[in-house]
């Protein structure tokens, strides 16, 4: 067994392979969890982008990555992955290129993509055990196109398509579950705000074969409205008010891999839910008590079923 | 007709700008078109507002080419061409800018032979770069220069901020009543109607091209730094070296990837791509980090 290589932020690597100067907002976190898996990947990547936020980061002639891009359309990342790694296994069969050159395949998508329209060529990649690794930024909304509220919009959430008091009427879906349950051989979520567990879940899964499975919390702030200076901090109380759980699901088991304090010592979901203006409507003109409740109970009730 | 463009960059609030004014035509009797134009659609990234207002049907479209205001909220996209701010502009056109530099300066720099004039940055917003009021500012000018009434602005601002609390419209408006009282009255004059009958357009034949030419691919690696995304900032993170304690959460948790470290561990921010969010600054534990407005550094010029 390999020892951690990230023990302390002083352990990251260095140099951010990925370039500086994209079209992303001021302080997407989107862009924050890029970054971290340029850093641990490498350069030998290909990024298959389903329609998105991150599809901008690449426009003629620009691009932030060192290593191979390519655009799909919204429902068909999985898919264009497949073609991709085809295509790469048939250049290495034919000694048109050296194994040592080959590329590591990873799907780039939003939620909008990963929870809703592109979940069919997702189920079927994982079902013919492709090699790749898929990453879908969350920023719970179709952030692109102005905030519409997705499968990942949390329930309450105030969106373009819930601008009413009261917010987004569903509930966000269990990605992560949905994907287990395809008993892939790796999926995790993570965040930009606790780089070394997700630089440690990246570098487990880079060292594995088949689908291995990410999905990273994207603080927006064009689309949650909060100061773009904030999106860490945010993504910190996701994390401590057990919003967004830190899991794996590795060998058939979910572990969890940080776990916030117990419920009477955890801060509340309000600490939360208070800093963003799509939850404003929460706490402005009046105290919406019953809905603050029912999320933290939520909370509560993910937690109390942890073993 | 009038027609006025307002620039500013995704974030600063010149679609509200627009918003306000064109309501303001409304009530003042005016038949009215208001549209944003976002670009990139991001914050920070240049975007214009255009508003036309008439006294019969407008029958005109799409962006003003022709403008007899041009409004700019944020003076450093005057050296940006890709913001497009001065085409158009004409001995008729009259030039706003919010800046702290004065109107010869810009007139001389910038070669105008129209009329500029200048929104002076209020005094009290050192920390946001004068831009929380930008919204206000730049709508009661428009309103202003072209000689609408103040009761009928301040409805407008009402109209457009009414999702706001009411200490927050209230310094809008109070905003708005100074720059109303600082700018002269009704000093742009409407335009000519210039769409009087459909013209032949003049064809021109395009030869295909080879797929390699209309479908070209990228062999260079992180070419985007060829684009200088520091002049989106308003405010500059600022490190004390002193301060400093040399955690490198800065570098960490910088989503731009543009603060790296020396080789003893001092972060140095690459300004010509840093975008401003101030990450670094409300994630140092130091607190060695400060924000110093952009206009502060004497502007672009």
């Amino acid at each position: 067994m390999k020892k951690t290589i990230f023990k302390t932020i002083k352990d990251l690597p260095r140099h951010h392979p990925l370039g500086a100067g994209t079209p992303a907002c001021g302080g997407c976190g989107a862009l924050e969890d890029i970054k971290l898996f340029c850093d641990i990947l490498g350069e030998k990547t290909i990024f298959v982008n389903a329609a998105g936020c991150m599809t901008l980061l690449s426009v003629y002639p620009f691009t932030p990555f060192r290593g191979s891009w390519i655009y799909t359309a919204m429902a068909s990342a999985p898919a264009g992955a497949q073609g991709v790694r085809d295509a790469l296994d048939v250049l290495i069969q034919k000694k048109r290129l050296r194994p040592e050159d080959d590329l590591q395949v990873v799907v780039l998508t939003g939620d909008g993509s990963a929870y809703g329209m592109g979940l069919s060529a997702t189920s079927g990649a994982m079902d013919r055990n492709l090699d790749f690794i898929y990453l879908c930024y969350d920023n719970e909304g179709y952030g692109n196109t102005g905030h519409q509220y997705s499968a990942a919009t949390p329930h309450g959430a105030q969106t373009a398509t819930s601008p009413e008091a009261g917010g987004y009427w569903g509930y966000k879906k269990d990605l992560f579950s949905i994907w287990a349950a395809h008993r892939p051989s790796y999926v995790a979520t993570v965040s930009g705000s606790d780089p070394l567990d997700m630089a440690r879940k990246i570098k487990k899964a880079k060292d594995l074969k088949g689908p291995r499975m990410f999905i990273a919390l994207a603080p927006c702030p064009t689309g949650w409205h909060y100061d773009p200076k904030e999106t860490v901090a945010i993504g910190k109380l996701a994390v401590k008010t057990g919003i967004w759980p830190l899991k794996e699901y590795i060998d058939g088991k979910v572990t969890h891999s940080k776990k916030p304090l117990s419920k009477e010592k955890r801060p509340g979901v309000e600490e939360y839910l208070e800093k963003q203006g799509r939850f404003a409507h929460l706490f402005k003109p009046r105290r919406n008590d019953e809905l603050l409740a029912e999320i933290q109970a939520r909370v509560d009730d993910y937690w109390d079923n942890i073993p | 007709m009038y027609r006025i463009r307002f620039h500013g960059r995704g974030g600063q609030g010149m679609k509200t700008a627009g918003r306000i004014l064109g309501t303001a035509f409304f009530l003042a009797g005016y038949e009215v078109q208001d549209a944003p134009l976002y670009g990139a659609e991001r914050r920070g990234a240049p975007m214009l507002s255009s508003v036309r207002a008439n006294g019969k049907p407008i029958n005109e479209r799409g962006i003003i080419n022709n403008p007899d205001l041009v409004i700019i909220a944020d003076e450093s996209l005057l050296t940006l061409p890709a913001a497009g701010v001065l085409p158009g502009l004409t001995s008729h056109s009259v030039l706003l800018i919010q800046t702290d530099q004065s109107a010869g300066t810009i007139k001389n720099h910038l070669h105008i032979k129209g009329e500029v004039l200048i929104l002076p940055l209020p005094p009290d917003e050192k920390t946001t770069g004068g831009m929380a009021l930008a919204s206000a500012s730049c709508g009661a000018a428009g309103a202003r220069l072209c000689g609408l009434a103040l009761d009928i602005l301040e409805q407008a601002v009402r109209l457009e901020l009414k999702t706001l609390s009411p200490n927050i419209i209230e310094k809008n408006l109070a905003r708005s009543r100074q720059v109303f009282a600082l700018l002269p009255a009704g000093i742009v004059r409407e335009g000519k109607e210039i769409m009087a009958g459909w013209q032949r357009p003049h064809w021109i034949d395009l030869p295909m091209e080879e797929a390699s030419i209309s479908a070209p691919a990228i062999h260079g690696g992180a070419t985007s730094l060829n684009m200088e995304t520091g002049d989106w900032r308003i405010l500059r993170p600022v490190i004390r070296t002193d301060d400093c304690v040399r955690c490198g959460l800065c570098h960490v948790f910088c989503p731009e990837g543009v603060i790296s470290l020396t080789d003893d561990g001092l972060p140095e921010i690459d300004y010509h791509h840093c975008k401003g969010c101030l990450i670094c600054l409300a994630q140092c534990p130091a607190h060695a980090i400060d924000a110093v407005p952009e206009h502060d550094k004497g502007g672009k010029l």
